[in-house]
């Protein structure tokens, strides 16, 4: 039995090493309601992100969401996109909460939930593992 | 006793506000442990016994949005350095009057340097602590309000912060708590951010008054006299205080540069004008950063004129003729001229470890020299856990 129990976690070891490397690199498509027509570039969606950015060259507010902290697709975003490590970014936030300045965007906890919260508001943009989009979204690019 | 009140005030607030609006927490820690290298040697707070105390800290942030752009927080601060005594840093209502625009009422950061807003947040910067010889006016809040503006001009993110207010906390100085009074504190810092360049500036005036036990018995003595142009010199009372900061970042993905410059003029009280700048150079690499500040700075007494005109004193009198009162009140004054020049600078020396996703651990060693007093020279090392959550 014991062997067994280490053998299946050695196992479940290897299936999330190969998850965890295999998520890595897989594409992040950040993406928009399909309602939204606005003409948004790269340094553009890097700002809103860093909360420089909130409102769209239409006029509405951007409502940008995150995905939880720790998550692949957050880890990926942030260094493909925000040119950032995950420590730099929570520096980053942290001079905005702690002087009053801002507070980062909402977190959302999986792919699925991003979507959803997407879909339902104009202003909301978001991102996900490239893998997960669907027809309730538009996107906007793909990094 | 006033601040206690507004901060009760500001905690009722968020109380009430909390029946119907969601409170976020966050906070911040640093446990810092230091030790010179030397025995006769005591620099920042420590000497040759590590020591906890002087630069730790526990920081608790509750904040809470009311909706239609108005916000509440508060955030209680405890220092090792100050017995661990709890005390209200921030304490103010926010209101986001567009996207633009913010309002804060209430105790908040004076923005004096690129890193006050931050000042106490070790995990925000690659230092355990900004250096020491720029961020080193005696006190760092206010009592008022503050505008933050925020705009894009050309390529630049630019943010333009205005505060106006006061502040009534005893303050060190001479290693003295002194009361102090500081009224229509007001002034502004501009930051231009652009891709890796960050370019700063900031300007206030405060009017301020200072008991200054030290310099009491100089004071008294030429109003005694009768002179108080002299005492007026010297005393800080109605005085105008002046301070001026120019800052630059450069951070490229590996290579982080900034330097700071800041000047301080107190002209006609006892305290001398100082001038500081630093310059650091850090180098990241996985997830550790490695980094090297030199810093100066430069205090300098405005000499103070002493045409004292005194009934049965003829002008021109000899020192070793007139009264040994007035010997003794004019050898103070003029030693106060010196007495309070310095001339430092500092190297550090630093290491940033990222080990943990909301904590780092720090390693810093400065070499302190003090170019009018050798015997001043000191080395310290530190090291540090900091986190937020």
């Amino acid at each position: 039995m014991k062997f067994l129990k280490s053998t299946q976690s050695k196992l479940l070891l290897c299936t999330s090493v190969f998850f965890l490397s295999f998520s890595s690199i897989a594409d992040v498509a950040v993406v928009v309601n399909s309602t939204n027509a606005d003409i948004i570039d790269d340094s553009d969606i890097a700002r809103i992100f860093m909360g420089k950015m909130k409102a769209f060259p239409s006029g509405g507010s951007i409502e940008p969401i995150n995905s939880v902290s720790g998550s692949a697709v957050r880890s990926e975003f942030e260094e493909k996109v925000l040119n950032k490590s995950s420590s730099q970014m929570k520096a980053y936030w942290s001079k905005l909460i702690f002087s009053g300045r801002g507070k980062p965007p909402t977190e959302l906890g999986s792919d699925a939930e991003v979507l959803k919260h997407i879909a339902a508001n104009a202003g909301a943009i978001g991102y996900v593992d490239a893998a997960s989009v669907d027809a309730s979204v538009k996107v906007l690019k793909t990094f | 006793m006033k601040h206690n009140r507004i901060a009760l005030a500001l905690t009722g607030i968020l109380l009430a506000g909390s029946a119907n609006a969601e409170i976020t927490l966050n906070g911040f820690a640093s446990i810092v442990a230091g030790v010179t290298t030397a025995s006769d040697e005591s620099l920042y707070g420590y000497d040759d016994s590590i020591d906890f105390s002087p630069d730790s800290l526990f920081a608790l942030q509750a904040s809470s949005d009311l909706g239609e752009g108005l916000s509440i927080t508060a955030q209680i601060l405890s220092r090792g350095a100050d017995d661990w005594d709890p005390k209200f840093e921030w304490a103010y209502v926010g209101y986001q009057v567009n996207d633009n625009l913010k309002i804060l009422a209430g105790r908040q950061r004076i923005p004096f340097y690129m890193y006050s807003d931050f000042l106490d947040v070790s995990y925000a910067y690659p230092w355990i602590t900004p250096p020491r010889g720029v961020y080193d006016v005696p006190f760092d809040t206010f009592d008022g309000i503050a505008a933050i503006y925020s705009t894009q001009l050309g390529d630049f993110d630019t943010t333009l912060h205005a505060i106006y207010g006061g502040n009534n906390s005893d303050i060190e100085v001479f290693d003295n708590e002194s009361s102090a009074d500081f009224t229509n504190f007001a002034g502004a810092s501009l930051t231009l951010t652009r891709d890796w360049l960050t370019l700063r500036g900031a300007y206030f005036q405060t009017e301020m008054n200072i008991d200054l036990l030290a310099i009491k018995p100089l004071v008294d003595g030429w109003n005694g006299l009768g002179q108080n142009h002299i005492a007026s010199q010297i005393d800080i009372a109605s005085d105008t205080s002046e301070f001026i900061e120019l800052g630059f970042q450069l951070d490229f993905d590996q290579i982080i540069i900034v330097g700071e410059y800041s000047s301080l003029s107190l002209d006609d009280t006892a305290l001398p004008d100082q001038e500081s700048y630093y310059l650091m150079a850090g180098y990241r690499f996985n997830n550790m950063m490695v980094h090297v500040t030199y810093g100066v700075d430069e205090d300098d007494q405005d000499p103070i004129t002493l045409n004292y005109q005194i009934p049965g004193i003829p002008d021109g009198t000899a020192f070793e003729s007139l009264p040994v009162d007035l010997q003794t009140l004019i050898y103070g004054t003029e030693s106060l001229d010196t007495a309070t020049d310095e001339d430092t600078s500092y190297i550090t020396l630093g290491l940033r470890w990222d080990f943990h996703q909301s904590a780092a651990l720090k390693f810093e060693y400065t070499s302190f020299s003090d170019d009018l007093d050798s015997n001043s020279d000191s080395g310290l090392f530190r090291t540090a856990l900091v986190t937020v959550f």
